[in-house]
């Protein structure tokens, strides 16, 4: 049941927001209006496929062309600016959802990188991941906010990772 | 087809070529891979798209516009922060939630605040993802070090558009 809810609980969640609103939506304009809302979430759609299609086939391709172990050794503790830089670097480049990037983690924990690279990996890939950038953001939001966002917020996940070895909380990674 | 659509296929198509390169069996991997995570993706697409739309009709244009519009400088940044951070679901939820949200008249510094407040707060994947992987510690670090980032990115923006004149709004 939990395994269920973990696995679907997003679907769930927008499936009861999407009935909800469309039912508001029907009180408030009727059935046309109701039609007219599907009609421009299917051209969202079309607009949006190629990339969707292109995305997944890069993000596939480059999880059977990378191995992250080895950038970790570039990684540990020691590794001062250099190797936030790199764990930056790595997380806008690692493509997929968070059942991929949250065991990678562990998978650059156990090669040797230490907590402050581990948070700017998995900041950098949440905040400025290449695939919603590319798939998302760019077409929805249009290129200029797109990239003055991500040149903006691209240098932040490399602050906190100094911040967070920096702060006296003592992180193993789980067996 | 926009530049960024056109460098994304372009740039699948050189993976994808690097992966036959490494052989059939590699490229096959690629497609099967790519075809399972679409399987799981449309079924979110077929609710998140509707209900985006359906939110974007009945959310008044304008309607946002005193609490995070272009001229709600500080508290809209702020706002929008907390905001983001209590969106619910991945990029194909958010980002037409997002379109909402310019469509009811938020400006630029706040919406920069809002995607940063979802990326890194995101209540959702720290509940399903990363407590349950890496533990409460981990959590605990992380947002520690990043909970200014968000106002931080808005504040920068709100700098940036006093010389660059960006927009919100599909090219």
């Amino acid at each position: 049941m939990t395994a269920f809810f973990r696995r679907h609980a997003s679907l769930l969640l927008i499936g009861s927001i999407a009935a909800a609103s469309g039912a508001a939506l029907w009180r408030r304009d009727g059935l046309g209006a109701l039609g007219a809302a599907l009609f421009h979430a299917w051209e969202l759609f079309l607009f949006i496929a190629p990339s969707l299609v292109a995305g997944l086939v890069l993000a596939a391709a480059l999880r059977q062309l990378m191995s992250p172990g080895a950038l970790a050794r570039w990684m540990g503790a020691e590794s001062g600016w250099f190797g936030l830089a790199v764990a930056t670097l790595a997380g806008a480049l690692t493509p997929g959802g968070p059942m991929a990037a949250f065991p990678l983690v562990l998978v650059l924990a156990g090669a040797g990188a230490d907590r402050g690279a581990l948070v700017a990996y998995i900041l950098s890939w949440s905040l400025n991941g290449f695939q919603k950038l590319l798939v998302y953001e760019m077409p929805l939001l249009g290129p200029d906010f797109a990239i003055l966002r991500t040149v903006l917020t691209l240098p932040m996940p490399m602050l906190a990772g100094w911040v967070a070895r920096r702060l006296p909380i003592a992180w193993e990674a789980p067996k | 087809m926009t530049g960024g659509q056109l460098l994304l296929a372009l740039l699948a198509a050189i993976a994808f070529g690097f992966a036959l390169r490494r052989g059939p069996g590699t490229a096959r991997k690629v497609g099967v891979d790519a075809g399972q995570s679409l399987l799981k993706i449309l079924p979110v697409f077929a609710v998140a798209l509707p209900m985006a739309a359906f939110l974007a009709e009945l959310i008044p244009a304008d309607a946002a516009e005193g609490l995070i519009g272009p001229e709600s400088g500080f508290s809209g940044i702020l706002l929008a922060s907390f905001a983001g951070g209590l969106m619910p679901g991945g990029p194909f939820v958010t980002f037409p939630l997002v379109l909402a949200f310019a469509k009811a008249g938020a400006g630029v510094p706040q919406m920069a605040a809002l995607i940063t407040g979802w990326s890194i707060f995101a209540i959702h994947r720290i509940i399903t993802w990363e407590y349950p992987v890496l533990g409460w510690r981990f959590v605990a670090l992380r947002l520690l070090a990043a909970f200014p980032l968000p106002i931080l990115a808005g504040l920068l923006a709100e700098a940036a558009v006093q010389i660059l004149p960006v927009t919100l709004g599909r090219p």
